[in-house]
């Protein structure tokens, strides 16, 4: 369905050129022709090639094989692949019939036209050098040198390009596409009133001034960058990565050319002396998706990381599709498996694990300190390293024997307290979130022992605790018991203990998980011991000490009794504690090593608990084993503790200060290299365990060669793809850019300028934008303007009959731009309109509204993005593109539009047309709210039901309304206002969606009405369209 | 929808008018807007498609996810017993890679099922004890004891086993057969996607959007999620104090503007918006006519067991599944989680088999009893299987598996499926295929054989290749399964 035109608007195109301009051009009319149906078994690919016989080199196609020639230039009835094309035997037809594809009649046409005229063979055409030519003299009207070529092929077809368009309607085309926000009334009523002849260049020249360019701009890169807030896979958690989304925005704004763009986000890291805006930037190959699920294999992630960086870099600056060649030769395209992995080796030494950690700061990472900050973190590190060469020399005193190796073994100690029974310590300062404490005898409730149980009923989370006055310690082996009776006519959703030592950071939860929204999940702050207990009786709930990170000889300064809902009774909790040295894992190094073998330890160093987990302790190499059980002398052995104790928590003090400073830093994921470089390897057939040839860093040869040296990094290859020399670079980039205005590339498949790619439209113009934008020193405000200004880009967007028919994509630009807005500026554009935008720059991703149950049904139990937490007040109207991206669940009003998962780059969104938008767009909260506060702006400006009307539908179309457009509004605005007059109580209800307020100085019932008629207009095909 | 398939589509109106028809719910809506604007809010077929008589022409996936264990589900294995707490002897492991949730693990003793199995139905498949239900309707089953993949860990092997690639970015299934195949509904959407919930004990791995995505399709391809709780469809709900009938008003009044714009501009986009405004505003009819069981019998929620009425059950979302396919749905999705089981397997799995069991075989004789399942395909499985050898503690009713992409379980009921077969073999150890190996790719291209789609010819062009959903590497639909 979707081929078929696409096939009728070539055939138009290539027969169209071909006859116009005479000879036939290999690029153009061959290559298509050759590359889709015989280039798979006769092309680049050595392995794949059939019959020896090669079609994509003249050297291939001209050569005899046992005396008859597949091509013979000027002959085509000696040119054998011709006759296997015509021929009716079975087994001698090309291409054969069981790879369905089929060379038409028009197609053999050409061929054989093509091989009369001598069978020239060309480069395909992107490779080759992009040439100047002189601009066509035309006719029409002309702005700038973009518009002589577009007219020159307009007049080829006997097309006039369309006149230019309304004032209004320029003024809101260019503002949407400079900055993804409507032009407001009084801009548009400014813009109306400046007849000078420079009143439109003036405009562009404010739009590029503003700041919402670089967000608009940035926008776009950040699905090149396949930004997001996430890792992406498995746990999804949260990634800091966002200081990188605002230095893209400040980039645009700032204008940095395009080659310093480029070399800062593939190599800032290694500048001389980097600024921090450099390092930031380096980050753009950090944005790749990662992993920590439990039971990854290392060695495949970190392939997997590199080739993901280096397929998108292909991708964003050559425009390639270099996936291909990850497991064989590109069959298309000039790409050796070879090559690609020689591309591949430039980013195979990077520094970042292969498992992220789930956490949030995967290092490399960069801290934005203050100068004080940096001062006062290094001051911390001093001190630190100076204790923990005081802790070493302690280990080092140590007289160590292993209680498992002594005969007889050790004697068993065991020991309980009762930390609670009857009433809080003697002393306590105890408080409630909730109603007042409540004892109950047994006359009035269960009690499990001694005279009184603690009693609680509660709608939400409510607690009894106390914070002061109370002194435990942590015995070796803690557990902690309560005795706990559920109503069961009233159960909790939860209910939870809680510790304080050093702050309220230790929670054991028993019922659903996120009822009690406190402390990050799957730590020693938010520990789920198990389900609720049952309810009607008893039940004794335990939970080591240690996996809430109670440390033997941690002192506990308050305690608290929690739940969420329900009635719930407490008694007796425990502390008991038992130990039996030789078969403790924190008296004696064997059992530790015997029981944590295959096991995640938390709090060991990345490397060794990757170590730990992965292999068996007899395999571990001696220098860890020493690290390992230094480790286990500072943190778990017991009969160190007296020796380590006082040092330790001297550490201790100093990391938590350091932490709580590093957690008032905002901090990004950057780029770095290893310091040894990771030899790389041909992979067979893609896969990260069958390394084959070695390899060394390169390009692939069909492009110029990098200049001559010893050794290459990642920063000589940013500097390759931006040399004058290179075919692509610039290509791509104006034609990215051309297609971000006009909504087709002039190659329409902007991610493939490869020979499986289009073509482009407009060759000499394409390659003259080219030129023009590196000469101009990569100056992208420029290009842009150079874009918005021109004839082209101004003409008027109404379809005309022939133009339909003839070229129903516009490709040959009959008429100007017109598409529906992106995702972000749907959303942004309603926020805009109705005044709640919040138009506060950069910062932490925001959570506007959502609908619930996006995130929950998918997320993994222990991630920290499983519950959706919604902001509130400003952070409900910022623009899109400061939204919190989730991959593995992405807003939905986001999505329905079109807009990526971020999962992988994106070069190129489509743009669709569905009842689930018409669903959003009408009743998503955000939207609708919009709709409420936009007609309250309309009702305070304007006091005549047509005033309003007018200035609705100006500022969500930027034009007035016709008589008869003003008369539909009028007629249904009287029928709301009819039917909420009827029914007051729907009224109220209708301006009370959303979180802002209603106007109380408003009649509600006309509030209302307006409502409809906003949420109506912001509705309008061309609300939602430039 | 691009101008340019809009365009073409109301070029091919005639063609499919003449093909499917107007249904009879859209008659008045049709000579109100003119039939131009309708065409385009069908989910048409390709032109091309089928490319022969399909035997099915829906599907129902039943995804568990996290991999169910075979061993104590289906693949029967006597012989173990005696094995007990030895070692896997190296010979089977053979040098294969294990995770590093076990590899570091000093021994890799062997865990006998602690289940029982008996044979059933008249074909005397071998069910353990815990598919009490299923067990029933084992001769309407292919049960294929031999799938594999290359995945060994859960969110490449979902990705894989849904999209056909490890690698996220593909199309999904359900967007493969959206695309290639329409729908049949006019005012539901093509592909429909549920995320029930799953037993609380349960340690659930996490589920990703790109399981139903479109990846490189058109996004309309997307599978729509029916929610359990919210807005069954998101924002089918009018906002607080909107009626039908203001919205309607408002929609009229949509209509007219965007009517005047078109006559303005010319553009066909507009038409089309106005056709999915339509659409729209008829899905809010829909969908909640879709979830209302009122009508349902009692006999049939009987059949389904407790959770039938439960809204976000799996139980209910086996219900709404049959719902969707009898209203024109192409395939329905329903995703549970939970069956990670690598410690305490006995019991987890437990709670995991009555959270669906039952649901799953009433499914089944539900779609019979309606004649639906003759041409609709049900399938049944998980992204991997899992290990013969304990993860952690084991004792004979205590033990956990880890992850075995080697082989693994699943079953197909349905459309052109024979029933009562048995399809592949494994070791004693079910640790190794030894006969009939199927593929997950081998396992897609029968889905969609029984489809009418040859697998090899159902491309889309993107990133320079056509891509398939069964990949570049040769594979075959199993004509084994075949009725």
């Amino acid at each position: 369905m979707i081929m078929t035109p696409r096939a009728f608007f070539f055939a138009f195109v290539v027969t169209a050129t071909a006859s116009a301009a005479g000879k036939l051009d290999f690029n153009r009319d061959i290559r298509p022709i050759l590359s889709d149906n015989c280039f798979a078994c006769h092309g680049f690919d050595s392995k794949k090639r059939k019959a020896d016989l090669r079609l994509d080199t003249p050297e291939g196609a001209f050569k005899a094989i046992k005396g008859v020639f597949p091509i013979k230039p000027g002959d085509p009835e000696a040119s054998s692949v011709l006759q296997r094309i015509l021929t009716h035997d079975k087994d001698e037809l090309m291409p054969p019939p069981e790879t369905n594809k089929k060379i038409t009649t028009n197609q053999v046409e050409i061929l054989s036209r093509w091989i009369r005229e001598g069978a020239e063979y060309k480069k395909h055409w992107s490779f080759e050098t992009p040439v100047k030519t002189v601009p066509p003299k035309v006719n029409g009207p002309l702005r700038n040198m973009i518009d002589a070529f577009i007219q020159a092929r307009l007049a080829e077809e006997k097309i006039s390009p369309a006149p230019e368009a309304s004032r209004e309607m320029l003024i809101r085309r260019a503002t949407l596409d400079l900055t993804g926000l409507p032009p407001s009334p009084e801009e548009i009523d400014a813009f109306l009133a400046d007849t000078s002849e420079h009143a439109y260049d003036r405009l562009i020249d404010r739009l590029l001034k503003s700041e919402r360019y670089g967000e608009h701009m940035g926008r776009y890169w950040l699905d090149v960058a396949r930004y997001a807030d996430t890792h992406g896979l498995h746990l999804d958690n949260e990634r800091s990565m966002w200081p990188y989304r605002d230095w893209v925005v400040r980039a645009f704004n700032q204008n940095i050319p395009f080659d310093q763009f480029t070399i800062w986000q593939l190599a800032g890291d290694l500048l001389p002396e980097a600024t921090m805006d450099q390092k930031i930037a380096s980050g753009f190959n950090r944005c790749n998706v990662t992993t920590s699920e439990g039971g990854s294999i290392n060695e495949e992630f970190i392939f997997r990381y590199a080739v993901d960086r280096t397929e998108t870099t292909v991708a964003v600056w050559m425009g390639l599709t270099a996936g291909c060649a990850v497991c064989h030769d590109h069959k298309f395209d000039p790409i050796t498996q070879k090559e690609f992995y020689s591309l591949y080796a430039f980013f195979n030494s990077t520094a970042d694990p292969a498992m992220d950690g789930n956490i949030l700061l995967t290092p490399p990472t960069l801290r934005l300190s203050t100068p004080e900050q940096a001062r006062q973190l290094v001051d911390y590190d001093k001190n630190l390293s100076i204790t923990q060469a005081k802790l070493r020399e302690a280990i080092a005193k140590l007289n160590y024997t292993d209680p498992a190796t002594v005969r007889p073994l050790p004697p068993v100690q065991t020991s309980e307290t009762i930390w609670f029974e009857d009433a809080f310590p003697t002393g306590a300062n105890v408080s409630v979130a909730g109603d007042p404490t409540q004892f109950v005898e047994k006359e009035e409730g269960p009690v499990f022992s001694g005279v009184k149980a603690l009693k609680r009923t509660a709608n939400g989370v409510a607690q009894d605790f106390f914070s002061a006055g109370g002194n435990y310690s942590i015995p070796p082996n803690g557990k902690i018991s309560v005795q706990c009776y559920l109503d069961p006519k009233n159960p909790p959703k939860a209910v939870m203990l809680q510790f304080h030592s050093a702050g309220w950071n230790h929670r054991a939860v028993w019922g659903e998980e996120g009822a009690i929204p406190y402390g990050t999940v799957r730590t020693p702050e938010r520990v789920r011991v198990g389900v609720l207990p049952e309810a009607g009786k008893w039940v004794k709930l335990e939970v080591a000490a240690d996996k809430l990170g109670l440390k033997p000889g941690i002192k506990i300064t308050g305690f608290a009794f929690t739940q969420f809902g329900g009635t719930v009774y407490w008694d007796r909790l425990a502390m008991s504690s038992r130990v039996e040295p030789s078969k403790d894992p924190q008296w004696s190094w064997q059992v530790w090593v015997e029981k944590n073998q295959g096991r995640r330890v938390e709090g060991l160093p990345n490397d060794l608990q990757t170590l730990v987990r992965g292999k068996k302790s007899n395999e571990w190499p001696e220098a860890d084993v020493k690290r390992l059980k230094e480790w286990w002398f500072e943190n778990e052995c017991q009969s160190a503790r007296e020796l380590v104790e006082g040092v330790r928590s001297e550490k201790l003090a100093l990391e938590a200060k350091k932490k709580a400073l590093e957690n008032l830093i905002p901090a990004t994921f950057i780029m770095a290299d290893l310091p040894k470089p990771r030899d790389s390897f041909i992979m067979e057939r893609g896969q990260y365990d069958k390394p084959k040839e070695k390899v060394s860093h390169g390009t692939p040869a069909v492009f110029p060669a990098l200049p001559k040296q010893d050794k290459y990094s990642r920063l000589d290859l940013a500097k390759w793809l931006v040399s004058p020399q290179h075919p692509l670079t610039a290509r791509v980039q104006v034609n990215r850019l051309w297609q971000q205005f006009f909504g087709t590339g002039l190659v329409k498949s902007s991610n493939d300028f490869g020979s499986q790619g289009e073509p482009p439209s407009h060759p000499e113009l394409l390659d003259w934008l080219a030129i023009t934008f590196r000469e101009n020193g990569w100056n992208i405000k420029e290009m842009v303007k150079m874009i918005v200004t021109s004839h082209t880009y101004r003409q008027s967007a109404q379809f005309s009959a022939r133009s339909v028919h003839l070229d129903p994509e516009n490709r040959l630009l009959a008429r100007g731009p017109r598409f529906r807005l992106d995702a972000e500026s749907v959303r942004d554009t309603a926020l805009f309109v109705s005044g709640l935008l919040n138009p506060k720059i950069g910062g932490k991703g925001v959570k506007p509204y959502q609908p619930e149950n996006i995130w929950e049904p998918v997320g993994f139990g222990g991630s920290n993005t499983r519950n959706y937490i919604q902001d509130h007040g400003e952070s409900l109207y910022r623009r899109s593109l400061y939204t919190f991206w989730k991959r593995t669940a992405p807003p939905p009003n986001m999505t329905a539009f079109d807009a990526p998962n971020r999962e992988s780059y994106c070069l190129r969104r489509e743009r669709s047309n569905t009842p689930l938008q018409a669903l959003t767009l009408m009743n998503d909260v955000q939207f609708f709210e919009a709709a409420r506060a936009f007609a309250q702006q309309a009702m305070k400006s304007a006091t005549t039901p047509d005033a309003r009307i007018t200035r609705l539908f100006r500022a969500a179309t930027s034009r007035f309304p016709s008589a008869s457009e003003a008369e539909v509004v009028r007629q249904t605005f009287e029928k709301h206002l009819a039917a909420y007059t009827a029914k007051p109580e729907e009224a109220k209800k209708v301006i009370a969606n959303g979180e802002s307020k209603a106007d109380s100085a408003l009649n509600p019932v006309e509030l209302a009405a307006w409502t409809m008629i906003a949420n109506l207009l912001l509705n309008l095909d061309e609300a939602v369209t430039k | 929808m691009t101008p340019l398939f809009e365009f073409h589509q109301q070029q091919t109106r005639r063609q499919f008018f003449g093909k499917v028809g107007l249904r009879a719910g859209n008659i008045a809506l049709a000579s109100m807007l003119g039939r131009d604007l309708m065409a385009s809010s069908v989910h048409t077929s390709l032109p091309e498609l089928p490319h022969f008589a399909p035997k099915a022409k829906r599907l129902i996936y039943l995804h568990m996810n996290g991999a169910p264990s075979q061993l104590d589900l289906w693949d029967h294995k006597p012989e173990l017993a005696r094995f007990f707490d030895k070692d896997l002897p190296e010979s089977v492991r053979n040098g294969q890679r294990i995770t590093t949730m076990t590899s570091g693990q000093a021994r890799l003793p062997v865990a006998p099922s602690m289940f029982r199995f008996a044979p059933h139905g008249q074909c005397g498949r071998w069910v353990s004890e815990l598919l009490p239900h299923t067990a029933k309707i084992v001769d309407e089953l292919a049960v294929i004891k031999s799938v594999h993949t290359s995945a060994i860990n859960h969110d490449p092997a979902c990705t894989f086993v849904m999209t056909g690639s490890e690698v996220p970015g593909k199309a999904s299934i359900g967007s493969w057969l959206a695309y290639g195949l329409g729908s049949e509904s006019n005012d539901l959407p093509a592909f429909v996607v549920f995320t029930p919930s799953f037993p609380a004990a349960s340690q659930a791995q996490a589920l990703f959007t790109r399981m139903w995505s479109s990846g490189f399709l058109p996004t309309k391809y997307t599978g729509v999620a029916l929610r359990g709780q919210g807005d069954p469809v998101l924002y089918v709900k009018n906002p607080a104090g909107v009626d039908p009938s203001n919205r309607r008003a408002m929609l009229d009044a949509l209509n007219k503007l965007n009517t005047i714009s078109h006559a303005q501009i010319g553009d066909p986009e507009i038409q089309t918006r106005i056709a999915q405004y339509e659409m729209a505003f008829r899905m809010q009819t829909s969908v909640p006519e879709l979830t209302d069981l009122s009508k349902e019998s009692k006999a049939t929620l009987e059949m389904y067991g407790p959770d039938a009425q439960r809204s976000g059950s799996f139980t209910h979302s086996a219900i709404m599944a049959r719902r969707l396919i009898e209203r024109g749905t192409r395939v329905v999705q329903i995703l549970h989680r939970g069956w990670d089981q690598h410690n305490n397997l006995p019991k987890l799995l437990r709670g995991q088999v009555e959270d669906t069991e039952r649901a799953c075989a009433a499914l089944i004789m539900d779609l019979k009893q309606r004649g639906l399942l003759q041409d609709t395909l049900v399938v049944w499985g998980g992204e991997f299987g899992r290990t013969v050898y304990s993860q952690g503690t084991l004792a004979k009713d205590n033990y956990g598996r880890d992850h075995h992409p080697r082989c693994f379980t699943m079953w197909m009921a349905g459309g052109g499926v024979k029933g009562g077969v048995e399809h592949g073999e494994t070791d004693d150890f079910s640790y190794n295929i030894t006969k009939d190996p199927v593929h997950i790719s081998d396992l897609n291209a029968t889905i969609l054989h029984l489809m009418g789609i040859d697998h090899r010819k159902f491309t889309f062009k993107f990133q320079g290749l056509d891509q398939r959903l069964t990949g570049v590497e040769e594979h075959h639909p199993v004509q084994a399964l075949l009725a």
